[in-house]
């Protein structure tokens, strides 16, 4: 029996890139990835938790990869339910009790069998959005005939960008945009020029958080709205983007330069042939005006 | 002002304007007027100003000549004279057509060049807009990248009307009715004939030879009607019928044109006949060998209205193909479909040629003529990988660093366990700003 109600997907992808997390640890006790976990988890039961047709999914970013934490492979959705140690006897909602302890026991297998390396420290995050879209979009194919599903994805970001993500990213990016599928993120430590873009292209909403230590309060106040609930509260406003080029010589942020008509590669100075295509330009040099000779007057 | 160095052409004494008497004086280049007793000219347009000139109708008292300019003002100039007013301000108003197209402004037409091209095509008004009126070019430059043609005095390339074709139905549209007694009335309307002679040139040969030297326009037509020539039975009787020679054009022509043929050697005309299997089955043609003196007179009056419905939809094509060349008497470039022209043979080979080309040639399979561009070649294409982030110094994180890290989170996470009803630090509610 198709439901009429609209599905609401939230997928949250979490950082937990253990170089940071370990550093921050050290940093800050009072912060460390337990209580982001325990603030995303809150995070994921209050969407649940706010119409039966909402759903929740979970990836883990690390520098290796990425992993769903929720809903796993080894998760069946008809569990005996009984007998698991899970089902605790608070009367809970059973669901969001079985999809917190398999957010617990996924996180603790990948943190223990991780391996870092020293070539890879960044966070393949452009791996997990797109992960992510492919998670809905096989949700949005599995649908019963007229039921609709609305999407989101949130980042919980905590370590740098890395530049070398930047085309996979913009690709992300732009397939989330023609899908209608927001991209809000929620950054812990330093701005992200690839998620401030990603969000005003998307149209979600980006947010350095000025304490970490509240992560679970802003989760709550700015990320748990859905898009069309977003236009009635009063939120955080967007931030400005960025969106000056880098030239390719220098890799410096210009506002005017010169581009190639053949390759479009951005330079900051004028060069008359092409580093990247090899092209070689005429251009017209200024005329040089030759001085004109003051012929002497003659004695008359 | 007072000398008059031009030519008069006509002057018109007792013509008031403006409520005071005087005499009006049209010359080589401008029409004015004085008034009476005095050697200078108050009023004085020249043809090019004038717009168009209005007369007052025929009945009222007062007869009045008005002069519309292009500005929008007008003149009225009022012919007092008792017994000649009309006779003046006819002459007048004569005299002022003969002259004011001569003098149409070149410029102007020009300008309403320019008026009726912004207006028809929207973006090259809003182009225009964008260019000129914010000052970014000036308006001479802008018209002299798209006049090329203005110049021209050939109106047909701005002509983007579509001439309307000849109905083949026109004769039969002239429905005759009858009069009351024995006689027909035709209504003939000037689009009838424009097209009876579009389409049988003789027809107007004949016009012109005889109105209105022997017949009136109306005997003409009459006769027209009456001939045999243009009732269906053409037997050619011999009488002194102006049209007969009409007929005998006519005749000529058809034997041309079956002659010609088609130019295009890929259609087969003789293909056409009709095929006869048995009696009963089709059309059985009897063989030729009936004597002419036995073929009834059915048959030939078939065959008669059929040359003769044949040769009239020949020549209503011909008419439409040669539109472009009323004026001109040139005959048609492209091979002519009416037997009446001269040069059609001269043209033969091309269309045929043209033709079979057209028929062996495939648009699709030629090489395609698109501009040269310049081929791309990447040297370093990895630039493109790198996104807008300016080339900091990272921060560097030790090997020992990141095993430290490593294998702290793996302590945390190995005894994790969530306390969910710990989330909210006690001491940051207060400090949250709404």
């Amino acid at each position: 029996m198709a439901s009429e109600d609209e599905i609401n997907l939230l997928v949250i992808v979490v950082d937990v890139n253990p170089i940071w997390w370990g550093q921050q640890a050290q940093r800050d006790p009072q912060f460390t990835l337990s209580k982001c976990m325990d603030a995303v988890m809150v995070m994921g039961n209050a969407h649940m938790a706010m119409a039966r047709t909402n759903k929740l999914a979970v990836i883990a970013s690390h520098c290796q990869g990425s992993h769903f934490l929720y809903p796993s492979k080894s998760w069946s959705g008809e569990d005996g339910g009984g007998n698991d140690v899970s089902s605790s006897g608070d009367g809970k909602y059973e669901l969001l009790s079985a999809a917190n302890n398999l957010i617990v026991e996924e996180i603790r297998n990948i943190m223990s069998k991780i391996e870092v390396t020293g070539n890879s420290t960044d966070t393949l995050l452009a791996g997990s959005l797109a992960k992510a879209l492919c998670y809905i979009h096989r949700l949005t194919k599995e649908l019963e005939v007229g039921q609709e599903i609305k999407s989101r994805i949130l980042v919980v970001k905590a370590a740098e960008d890395c530049a070398l993500q930047y085309m996979n990213f913009m690709n992300v990016i732009f397939a989330a945009q023609k899908q209608n599928i927001l991209i809000d993120a929620c950054v812990l430590d330093s701005d992200s020029g690839l998620l401030q873009q990603a969000c005003d292209i998307t149209g979600g909403l980006y947010m350095k958080i000025p304490q970490k230590v509240a992560l679970a309060q802003y989760l709550l106040w700015v990320f748990l709205p859905d898009s069309e609930q977003r236009s009635q509260l009063v939120l955080p406003p967007p931030a400005h983007v960025d969106y000056r080029a880098a030239c390719f010589c220098h890799r410096n942020l210009i506002e005017i330069g010169y581009v190639c008509s053949v390759c479009l590669s951005i330079f900051c100075n004028f060069s008359p042939i092409c580093t990247t295509c090899e092209t070689a330009f005429k251009i017209q040099l200024p005329q040089i005006v030759k001085p004109k000779k003051k012929k002497l007057k003659q004695p008359m | 002002m007072t000398s008059l160095s031009e030519e008069v052409l006509l002057v018109v004494k007792k013509v008031r304007q403006k409520k005071q008497d005087g005499t009006l004086y049209l010359m080589a280049e401008r029409i004015a007027w004085g008034p009476e007793g005095k050697d200078r000219f108050t009023v004085s347009h020249l043809y090019a100003d004038i717009r168009c000139q209005k007369i007052s109708p025929d009945g009222k008292a007062k007869v009045q000549l008005q002069l519309v300019l292009h500005t929008g003002e007008s003149t009225t100039f009022h012919f007092a004279n008792e017994s000649t007013a009309l006779k003046d301000r006819e002459a007048a108003k004569e005299l002022l057509q003969q002259l004011l197209p001569k003098f149409k402004k070149k410029a102007n037409k020009e300008l309403e060049e320019k008026n009726r091209m912004l207006q028809e095509d929207p973006v090259l008004f809003q182009l225009y807009k964008d260019l000129v009126v914010s000052q970014v070019i000036s308006a001479e430059e802008f018209w002299a990248n798209r006049l090329g043609g203005i110049n021209n005095t050939d109106p047909s390339p701005y002509n983007n009307k579509q001439e309307v074709g000849i109905s083949g139905a026109f004769l039969a549209d002239i429905r005759p009715q009858t009069d009351g007694c024995n006689g027909l009335r035709y209504n003939l309307t000037a689009d009838i004939i424009e097209s009876i002679f579009r389409t049988y040139p003789a027809v107007k040969q004949k016009y012109s030879e005889n109105v209105p030297h022997n017949l009136t326009e109306k005997e003409f037509w009459t006769r027209f009607f009456q001939s045999h020539y243009f009732h269906r039975d053409r037997i050619n009787t011999g009488t002194q019928d102006i049209f007969s020679e009409c007929a005998k054009q006519d005749e000529k022509g058809l034997k041309t044109l079956v002659t010609q043929g088609v130019k295009n050697p890929l259609v087969d005309l003789q293909s056409l006949e009709d095929k006869t299997l048995d009696e009963g089955y089709g059309i059985c043609t009897t063989q030729p060998s009936t004597s002419n003196a036995n073929k009834s007179v059915k048959d030939s009056s078939n065959s008669a209205i059929i040359k003769r419905f044949n040769h009239h939809s020949a020549m209503v094509l011909a008419a439409g193909s040669r539109r472009g060349e009323l004026a001109s008497d040139q005959a048609s470039e492209t091979s002519s479909t009416d037997g009446n022209s001269r040069d059609s043979d001269f043209f033969q080979p091309p269309v045929k040629k043209v033709k079979l080309q057209e028929a062996i040639e495939f648009e699709d399979l030629q090489r395609e003529n698109r501009p040269k561009t310049v081929p791309l070649n990447l040297k370093k294409s990895d630039r493109y990988a790198h996104g807008p982030v300016p080339l900091q110094s990272q921060q560097y994180t030790t090997s020992q660093d990141i095993i430290n890290s490593v294998n702290y989170i793996r302590h945390e996470m190995a005894s994790y366990k969530p306390s969910l009803t710990q989330v909210r630090a006690q001491t940051l509610c207060a400090q949250q700003r709404v």
